[in-house]
């Protein structure tokens, strides 16, 4: 992919998540209060946090599926979701603007959420040619590359319906980085698989963390969060509890609750 | 029975089969499709725009589009052809349309169609079926698991595209087989507009049969061209749906005969096809939020 232009320059300093003060609500029920957290480039971020703790609607803001209700979230130095007015109010950006900057950020779901009428291939090329309108050869003969990075080479025409839940979510991880993402979001992406299947799903994501791509992964997978994160927050209630470094997180926790967490489910 | 057909003295299958392929009457059978296929895909574009009103961020359109169902699915169709039928020269449509001999022009028997009879019983007709197409639609859409559209947008997709490219797409598998019935219903329905002297197949029969006494053979001669209609519709429609669910798993939507689909005994033709992430019987509402 060509350089884009936010990266020219003094923006290479920027970290790619700056999240501040991020609060949201659900008609009554606030959910996000209050969280504040940076990514720098290259990181893996694990969140983990018991259900309902926050932390799938958290990284869900991160690329404006949700609203959040008040405070910032910038994506290498780039507003998110919102304008800010002169007098600092904040506007809801334009869809076309969202729209824009979700095509940097690569997202991976529970439930894959595979086009459904399309081929594994189609999956992977659908967004590069419709969004990027990159010319349909090469699109291909990327998507055939990124297909057989997460070892599905031969699976290109079968239709997700035809997959192992393993498999789905390995062509789901190859169609978002076909956009050549500089962020990838991972929310859950084991937790609907058979446990035999998990392994090969984690491998693909191990791999591109070793590869250097940024990336906020929520996972309930302590021995990955353990492995391959740099940096482990703990959230709880609707705000981060705790953060450190993977070893200080699992073997020597400081608040009450992370110790409770973990007791429960090491 | 025997009183009415007394009256007729006998019945007499010797006019009903002549009569089949009498000029006026394959003129009213080629009007009969003509006006359905113009009303159907009529009706499914409005029923689309509908759709998208209810699902507006503006309340005005999400009322208008309310009410307009409210009003289509609450009066009884006769009176909304027979209303726009008086209503249209009011408007001052039809009256300058109908000194050009749009039917004489092609090739038919100008004095026998009234153009303004044709306009009114389209227009009311396609306004209808609208409001029927975009509860059709809305269940087709609303069906889709809603993490389609996320997936979408997620990749940079705007909700256009998403529609357009990822869900619609879908949808239409769920959509196709009321559509069928829709167009089966429609081809039926458009005998109403006999009643504003339109000579459509059923106004034709009348048009024959009444003069001569003899309504009951023509109105016999009409049914089984209806009935032909029909059947060639159950099996048209049962190709497509085999052709729409032929990436599907669901052997019950790929399987289904012309003639299940004709006597409307169709395995699982009724049920949303087997999308993985669909919940069957509880469709998972598309949010408000359009972003």
């Amino acid at each position: 992919m060509a350089t884009t232009p936010t990266t020219n320059g003094g923006a290479s300093d920027l970290p790619m998540v700056d999240a501040q003060n991020v609060h949201k609500y659900f008609h009554h029920n606030q959910v996000l209060r209050g969280v504040s957290m940076q990514v720098r480039k290259g990181e893996v971020v694990v969140v983990i946090g018991p259900s309902g703790s926050g932390k799938t609607t958290f990284l869900r803001c991160l690329n404006h599926l949700e609203k959040i209700t008040s405070g910032r979230i910038y994506i290498e130095g780039q507003m998110i979701g919102y304008r800010e007015m002169p007098d600092g109010k904040l506007v809801e950006d334009s869809e076309a603007n969202i729209a824009r900057v979700r095509a940097e950020i690569g997202m991976v779901f529970q439930r894959f959420n595979l086009f459904a009428h399309m081929t594994a291939l189609q999956n992977v090329m659908e967004a590069p040619i419709q969004v990027k309108h990159e010319p349909h050869d090469q699109v291909e003969a990327k998507a055939r590359a990124l297909l057989a990075k997460v070892g599905l080479a031969e699976k290109d025409d079968a239709y997700p319906a035809r997959l192992s839940g393993g498999q789905q979510q390995r062509v789901a991880i190859a169609r978002a980085l076909a956009m050549d993402p500089k962020l990838m979001l991972f929310d859950e992406a084991t937790s609907a698989l058979d446990p035999e299947l998990v392994g090969e799903v984690l491998a693909v994501m191990r791999q591109l963390a070793d590869e250097g791509m940024t990336m906020v992964v929520v996972t309930h997978e302590m021995g990955f969060a353990r492995e391959v994160a740099d940096r482990v927050i703990f959230m709880d209630g609707g705000v981060i509890v705790e953060e450190g470094a993977p070893a200080n997180i699992f073997t020597a926790p400081q608040q009450k609750r992370t110790q409770d967490f973990l007791h429960r489910i090491l | 029975m025997n009183q009415i057909l007394a009256f007729y003295h006998h019945f007499d299958w010797g006019i009903v089969l002549p009569s089949l392929f009498k000029p006026l009457i394959i003129q009213g059978l080629i009007f009969t499709v003509l006006i359905s296929v113009i009303s159907q895909f009529a009706g499914t574009v409005i029923g689309l725009v509908l759709y998208f009103l209810r699902r507006s961020r503006f309340a005005p359109m999400r009322f208008f589009a309310d009410a307009y169902i409210w009003f289509y699915r609450g009066t009884p169709l006769l009176v909304q052809i027979l209303f726009l039928y008086l209503a249209l020269p009011y408007l001052g449509i039809a009256v300058p349309l109908r000194n050009f001999d749009f039917f004489g022009a092609i090739g038919f028997t100008p004095e026998l169609f009234f153009l303004d009879s044709f306009l009114a019983g389209v227009v009311a007709l396609s306004l209808n079926e609208g409001a029927y197409m975009s509860e059709i639609v809305r269940a087709g859409i609303d069906s889709m698991d809603i993490g389609q559209m996320e997936a979408a947008r997620s990749l940079g997709m705007t909700y256009a595209q998403g529609m357009r490219r990822i869900v619609l797409p879908q949808a239409m598998r769920v959509i196709v087989p009321p559509l069928g019935n829709e167009f089966n219903n429609m081809l039926k329905t458009t005998a109403l507009i006999s009643d504003i002297s339109f000579y459509e197949l059923l106004g034709a029969a009348k048009q024959l049969g009444n003069p001569s006494f003899r309504g009951l053979e023509l109105l016999v001669s009409a049914s089984i061209w209806y009935l032909v209609l029909t059947t060639v519709w159950g099996f048209i429609q049962s190709v497509i749906e085999r052709r729409l669910g032929a990436s599907s798993l669901d052997p019950a939507l790929r399987n289904t005969r012309w003639w299940e689909r004709l006597m409307g005994i169709g395995r699982g033709v009724e049920t949303a096809p087997a999308i993985p992430g669909t919940v069957a019987g509880v469709p998972p509402v598309i949010q408000g939020d359009r972003r």
